[in-house]
This record gives structure tokens, sequence and C-alpha cells, in this order.
């Protein structure tokens, strides 16, 4: 049997060897990040935020409530409403040069961080300004490229590049979500942590395409929720010492499989209100007339149990 | 060193070798299976329904009654107890129920009343509630099939009284039996559904589960359309077909044959989704392959260049390379001045304008077809691509492979509809078409399509026939059709050869029976490059520069093309009429026997490739 020692061992070595690397390689190349499936991750209520509007409104005197449009309806990329009905407007001609946006986050200064979208029809240069952040100063009212992501790129066959975006007021940070790469069988999107006094990405998790992002502190943690572009579903990931954890967490589907979730707001305790589009990855244009496909629900987190109400 | 030890070495060399191999092999990922279920969408001409029995009385019925100057078809007395008897003579007389049954001009509008039953106490105002407390109260719905409207009245049946009326616009309501009974003879009479099945269904297999229980929304593509979803479930093999039938139209929508799992629920039938699905999986992710009459090829559609033949060889001689229509450019004219300073955005489009030679302007936009999702198009694919036969004097002499792109709302002003079609024949012909079935947004429209024709493989010559011979063009060029003052034989303007063999190119003067009135095209020949148009293509170039077609930035460097890889450009320019009985690239809504018809002017263009033989 010692005379065979040296055979078995070298078995043993290519085998454990083989192991090794056949799940490290696995490991890579599944960029779709399987879905944990439990919905608990405690409850959760409405918390203040550090965050404020930008500092030159308050020097254009421009009176509270004041809303972000992004609708592109009435104004190319970005206005502040305000007055009665938000009938009045503060918007610059500058604030068009960089097309459209999608979503924003505001931060402890007043600076506002937006996320580019493609809209109604692609231009030569469209694509380029996917894989862009954006930052309007508070002071100035300057609009400008805040941080440019060149591993992002959008094709014909996906526009969405730099999708949704979310201050943390715990550490200076911005959370992001790109669905770039993405196609009809694989979610190869990625969700970027991004330190903003030093534009630092600290931690990249590939496999998530994020069409919303929102940050929670419930009873069991802190979270970062999605809602995924792929389809109807809401999933929680865990942020432990400022790192998110890799495994989602689902917390639950709506009920038709063709509204995703492009907001995320957390109203009461225990309250989510969502609000969701028929998403599919190529220009809005067939679907925006009508206000009718966004839809809002009301969600509980009751008796461990989520609770839908239209 | 002992034998073992030479045979362990031995082991951990070709083992370490295996595994490097490995790290570095391509390995395939399995494409994850999003869906077990099986889509079924129709084959056949919706006039088929017509030929079923339930069908056939229905729509007899609608007549009569349209006829006799009325338009709401009552319940039969069998759906209806006496009070309910009482309700519907009521109602039918009475002129704010029948407020809605006519349109603007008078027209009569096909509506049923769809059920008569006590009424319930959410379906009641306070103020209703409180009169039916103490008498027989029942509640009837009406369904406009023109409007897509619900009535909902509330009848006080004692005195013979409305106390009631509510009306719900683009709602659909719970169905009558009668229209049960159609849509359960529908779906049984379905070919679609017996090919799936294996054989007739039987009506107790069929279940109406997915039948409205309340006013909503409707499966179908089009939501304007009254659809219900009757399920044939074979719990044995833990498998049920759901059909959604049209009963707006009439037809079998779109079918679906799955598990009897939760996730398969019949809520989750949409027509649009189930087609959307079908279409990504089977046509935008991967290559389908035909073969039929010495032809052979592959197609696809593409992202933002409609549909693709790829690799087509006749008679086992490559053919055509790729062939695709890449954009449609649509241009208006305008008179007086223009304010361009802010985008406007006319049905999800962006506007461009291009200003005239004298007070004019042109505005419109770039077309790109393509995939229902992933893709950067406004008109989408609709239906799967269908290839259908091309028949002669009773005899098939060719097939053709055609595909359909829609805007949703087509065909409202400013939706557009296009038809991508590839005609091959046996005699070795084939022609790339172009169809435009409107509507656009006024009746000065100039559409032109954007071909890509890439035959052969290199080797090639490019003629034009002028002053009574073939000239050669020995690099990038272009030509206007309009000028040619003659054709050879009658009938071909250009050709190209490679090698041994070569086709004439025959523009479309009207000849070929099809009611088009001719190409006025304009033709490019330019060198292949694979950043021009070999992948999706953006749209190109201007819609409303009527003096360029877009193609003109791949010719800018007049590059020699004599023996070279060259790509045909086949550009269209066609102008749409709105003249009754004239109508071209266009199409209208008209009510006929009370329901809304969709009349389509098609105008088709595009050249035929004719083989020239071997030479």
């Amino acid at each position: 049997m010692k005379r065979y020692f040296s055979i078995i061992l070298s078995i043993f070595i290519v085998l454990v060897s083989f192991l090794v690397v056949y799940n490290i390689k696995n490991r890579t190349t599944s960029n779709t990040k399987k879905i944990k499936k439990t919905n608990n991750i405690g409850s959760f209520q409405k918390t203040s935020t550090c965050i404020r509007f930008p500092y030159f409104l308050s020097k254009l005197r421009v009176p509270q409530p004041i809303a972000i449009d992004l609708s592109q309806q009435h104004y190319k990329g970005l206005a502040f409403l305000f007055g009665r009905g938000f009938n009045r407007a503060v918007h610059k001609k500058s604030w068009e040069r960089f097309d459209y946006f999608g979503g924003y986050a505001l931060d402890r200064s007043g600076n506002m961080y937006l996320t580019p979208m493609p809209f109604i029809s692609i231009k030569p240069y469209t694509f380029n300004l996917q894989k862009n952040i954006y930052k309007l100063n508070s002071k100035t009212g300057k609009l400008d490229i805040w941080l440019t992501i060149d591993k992002v790129k959008t094709t014909s066959n996906n526009p969405f590049g730099i999708t949704a975006i979310v201050y943390d007021c715990d550490n200076n940070t911005l959370w992001v979500s790109s669905i770039d790469k993405s196609d009809y069988f694989h979610s190869k999107g990625t969700i970027y942590h991004i330190d903003i006094a030093s534009k630092k990405i600290l931690q990249k998790l590939k496999g998530i395409d994020a069409l919303s992002l929102q940050l929670i502190q419930t009873t069991k943690g802190k979270y970062l929720l999605a809602g995924l572009a792929k389809d109807n579903t809401l999933i929680a990931l865990e942020i432990k010492n400022n790192k998110l954890l890799s495994n989602p967490i689902k917390l639950f589907s709506l009920p038709n499989k063709e509204e995703h979730i492009r907001k995320i707001n957390i109203v009461a305790k225990n309250h989510l209100k969502i609000q969701t589009i028929p998403f599919s990855y190529s220009l809005i244009a067939q679907t925006i007339q009508e206000a009718s496909i966004r839809k809002n629900y009301n969600i509980i987190w009751d008796n461990n149990k989520w609770r839908f109400n239209k | 060193m002992k034998r073992e030890q030479k045979i362990a070495i031995a082991i951990l060399i070709i083992g370490f070798i295996a595994i490097t191999i490995y790290w570095f092999s391509n390995t395939k990922k399995p494409i994850p299976k999003l869906d077990t279920e099986k889509i079924i969408l129709p084959k056949y001409n919706s006039s088929i329904y017509q030929n079923v029995p339930e069908v056939k009385e229905y729509i007899d019925d609608i007549k009569r009654l349209l006829s006799q100057g009325k338009s709401v078809l009552p319940l039969n007395s069998s759906e209806l107890d006496s009070n309910a008897k009482v309700a519907q003579k009521i109602l039918l007389q009475n002129q704010e129920f029948l407020s809605d049954t006519r349109s603007n001009n008078g027209k009569l509008e096909h509506n049923d009343i769809m059920t008569i039953r006590p009424a319930i106490i959410s379906a009641m105002s306070k103020e209703t509630q409180k009169i039916c407390k103490n008498i027989t109260c029942y509640q009837a719905t009406k369904y406009n099939f023109v409007t897509n409207t619900t009535t909902r009245a509330i009848v006080d049946v004692d005195n013979k009284k409305v106390l009631q009326i509510d009306r719900y616009r683009d709602k659909q309501p719970d169905i009558s039996q009668r229209l049960k009974k159609i849509a359960q003879a529908i779906a049984l009479y379905s070919p679609e559904v017996k090919e799936v099945l294996g054989g007739t269904p039987k009506l107790k297999d069929m279940s109406m589960a997915n039948v409205r229980s309340s006013v909503n929304n409707s499966p179908c593509e089009n939501k304007n359309h009254l659809c219900v979803a009757p399920t044939f479930s074979y719990h044995d093999k833990e498998k049920a077909l759901w059909a959604v039938i049209d009963l707006t139209d009439m037809k079998l929508a779109i079918a679906k044959w799955a598990g009897l799992g939760k996730t398969t629920t019949p809520s989750c039938i949409a027509e649009r989704t189930l087609q959307n699905r079908l279409i990504m999986q089977k046509y935008c992710q991967q290559n389908n392959h035909y073969e039929s009459m010495g032809w052979k090829f592959d197609y696809r559609i593409t992202g933002s260049d409609g549909l693709e033949i790829i690799n087509a060889y006749f008679k086992n001689k490559e053919v055509i390379k790729s062939a695709k229509i890449v954009d449609w450019h649509v241009a208006y004219r305008g008179l007086g001045d223009v304010d361009t300073s802010t985008e406007s955005i006319v049905a999800g489009r962006r506007i461009e304008y291009v200003k005239g030679k004298n007070s004019d302007f042109y505005f419109g936009y770039n077309d790109a077809m393509g995939c229902p999702m992933f893709s950067t198009s406004v008109v989408l694919s609709f239906n799967a691509p269908q290839i259908k036969d091309i028949v002669k004097n009773n005899k098939k002499i060719g097939f053709y492979i055609t595909q359909d792109f829609r805007n949703p709302k087509w065909p409202m002003a400013c939706n557009y509809r296009y038809e991508n079609r590839f005609e091959f024949y046996k005699d070795g012909s084939f022609r790339v078409v172009g169809v435009n079935k409107g509507r656009g947004c006024g009746d000065n429209a100039v559409y032109r399509p954007v071909m890509r024709i890439d035959v052969f493989n290199g080797d090639e010559e490019f003629y034009k026939y002028q002053n009574g011979s073939w000239q050669k063009w020995l690099v990038e060029n272009r030509d206007f059709q309009y000028k040619a003052k003659e054709y050879y034989q009658d009938k071909y303007l250009y050709k190209i050869v490679s090698k041994k063999r070569g086709y004439y190119i025959e523009p479309n003067r009207g000849q070929f029976k099809d009611n088009s009135r001719g190409d006025n095209a304009t033709l490019f020949a330019t060198l292949f490059k694979e950043s021009e148009g070999a992948e999706d293509l953006l749209t190109l170039g201007s819609c409303c520069k009527l003096d360029e077609d877009g193609v003109e930035q791949f010719m800018s460097q007049n590059e020699t093309i004599d023996k070279k890889d060259i790509v045909l450009w086949y550009v269209p320019r066609i102008k749409n009429d709105s003249r009754k009985g004239d109508e071209y690239c266009w199409a209208d809504t008209v009510i006929e026997n009370g329901n809304l018809v969709i009349k389509i002017y098609p105008c088709i263009v595009g050249a035929k490739f004719v083989p020239i033989g071997d030479k």
C-alpha cells in the first residue's frame, strides 16, 4: 500500500485542484445572482434624512414645496417646480446639454447627483452619456459630469447604462446601479458604492439589474432595497460594515409580471410606497403617453407578511 | 526514481495540463430556461371563424338589428328571470341608457347587454341604496364594442324606473352566457388549438376561469377589444391550454400551453406579453433556418434593423449575405416659419425640422424597426415572422417571409405600420419588399425605406444600363431611378455579377401588379465595411433632407468597388395619398355593421433581383 501512496496522493492533489478551479471558474462566469428565498428583513420606520435642497434655490428665493421634475414632458433634462399647483419652474437651458435624466439623489450639502436616461430616440452621442453620473452644484446651480464609469457600455440592443442612485447619509457615499450589458436571458448589471469625497468606487456587486434603489434601516440591520429591472421583484441586500453582502433576499413580487419597480419610498412604520412601470430595456416612447402605465402600490409589512394595497 | 513516483509525477503533469486547458476553455453557459410554456400564435386568417355556427348566428343577429335602426343586442330570455326581463324592456326604451349607442356622425354602434341580475350594494350610490332597501332593484351592464365602454344601470323593477346610470370608458364587463358560448366555440374550432392538443378538444375539458368577473382591462394586445381566456385543463398531464379569444374581432388572439402551476395562473395571460416573450426567445436571440424550393437561409429579428435574411443560398450557391430594411425616413412638408428652439415630440418621436428652399420646411423622424424588448426601436415587431406561398395561376411559384412592425397605437394618427417582406422564387429570383400601411400624421408625407442588400461574397462588379450598354461602376456611386431613360429588355436598370454568376436588378415601376406606384428609388453601391451596417445600425441620416438619404456618409471617400465586396442600398421614395378612392400608404378606421373596421391601403416598394444565368 505504501508503495502506491505517491500515486494516490497525486490523484488526490489533481482532484482537489480541479474542484477548486471548477468552483472559481463557475463563480466568475455566473453573473446572475441567486436570490435567497426569505422575505423577512425585520420591521422598519421612516427616519429623518440628512439631505437638503440645492442652496442656489434659496438664493433665488424659490419657496418650498419644490418638486423635482425629470419627467421630460415639459422640460428637457431637469427642472424645479414650485408655486401654486407647481405651475412655476426653475430651468436653465444649460441643464439640457446632457439630454435626459432618469434618477437623482441629493446630498447633505444640497448637491444633486443625476443619472442619465435614453429617451424617445437615439442620437450618435446618446450611448456615451449613459456612463456618466452628473452633479448639479448646490451653490452655483451648474450642471456637469461628476464621474464617468468607463466600464458601462450601452448598445442598440440595450441602451440603458447607469440607472438608479441613492445617497447614504451615514458615510457620504452614493449607491448607484447600472444595467448595461444585460440581455434577455442574463442580468449583468452592477451596483456601485462610491465615496463622494474621493470619487473612489468602494465596492462593485455584479449580477443585479436594479431599476430603483433605496436604503432602509430595520430591526435586523441596514439594507439596500432594489427594484429589479428584469421583473416585478423587490430584493434587499444586507449592508454590514459599509459592505454590501452578495446574497440578495427576495422581499416580494408584484401581481403583474410586467410591472417593474421604478421608485421606492418609506412613508411610515413598516409601510413602503412603490411606483411601477412596464420596463423592457427599450425606449419608453411606446408607453410614455399614458400616465396610467405608472402604478402605485402601498405595501405593508404586517405580521411577518407583505400586504399589498393599490 | 521508482516507477510509482514516475507515474505520480505523470499524473500530476497531465492533471494540471488538463486543469489549465479547462480554465482557459470557453465553457458555454447554459441559457437559463425562463419558462416552460409554449406560446401559440394564430396562423390562419381570422375569417375562418365566421363559419362557426354560433358566430354566424350572432353576426346575423347584429346585422338584423342594425337594419331595424337599433344597435343594442338584448339578452336572450334564457339568460333572464322575470324581473330581469322587465328591467331589459325598461332599459331598451330609456334614452339616457341608449345615449351612447351612436357615433358622432350618427352611425349605429354595436352594443350588447351583457348581464341583468339583482343589484348588489357595492354598485349602488347611497341614494340608490336607500331606494332599493324596500323594493326590487336589478343591475344591468351594457358594452359598447366601438368605444370600449361599459354602462351599468340600476333599475327599480317595481316602479319601472331607471335609478342610476354609470359609464366606464375603456373598461370591459362580465360577458353574457351567449358570448361565453361563442368564445368556447371559437376555441374549440381553432385549428391552432387542435394542432397543439393533437385533436379536437372537448367542451368538458374547458373551464372559463379567466372570464372577467368585474369591469377590467383587456388581455388582448388591442386594449380596446373585449377578450376572454377559456382554459382547457388536463389535470392528468398537469398542463393547461389558455386561449385568448378576441370577441370584438371574433378570433383566436393567442394561446399558451403551460403547466398548471401557481406561476402560470390565467391572470398572467396578456396577448402582447406572450407575443413579446415568444419573439424575444425565438427570433431575437437566435437565428432560424428555412429551406424551400431550392432556397435555404437563416433569418432573425434585429434590435433596430427589422427582419434580416442572412446567408441565403439558391441551389447551394451563395446569393444573399444579408438583406434588411434598416430605417423608414418619414418627412412632411410644412409652410411658413417654424420655431425649433424647443424640442417637439409627436407620438413618442422627436421631431426633426429642416428648412426648405422657399418659405417652407420639412419635419418628421426616422423610424427604426426591431425587437419588442432590448431595443432602440419605436416601431416594434408584432406577431412572429410568417412564411407564405406566392401563387400564380393556381401554381406555387415561390414563397415569402414577412414580419409585421407596428406602433402599438396604429392606426391612430402619427402611428405607423410597416411590413418587411422577402420574396423568393423558384427560378432563383428574389425581391426585398417594404410595405407601408400608414397612417401617418397627414396626407403630404414622403416615406423612404432604406434597404441594405449585400449579395454574393466579394469579387463583385456593378453595372448600370445606359446608352444601350452596361457601364461598370469602378468607385462608390449613387444613381436616381427617376433619371433613367432606358432599361435593358425594358426591365433591368442595374446588374451585379460575381465570378460566373450575376443578378439583374429590376426596379419597381408598377409592373409587379401589387397596386404600387413605383419605387422612384435612389441606389447606392458602396464598399462593404463591418461598421457600415453589417451589424445593427442606428437611424441613418436625416429624415427630412430630401436631397440626401443618409447613405451618402458611406461613400464619402469614393473608394474603388471593382472586384470588391459591394453593398447595395436601395432607397425608394413614396408619397402618400388620402384622397377618397386613391388612398396609398394609408389606413382608416370606419364603422361597418356596427363595429370598427380598419381599412388598409398599403404601398409596396422594392426591386426584384433576377438571375442572369451562368455567364
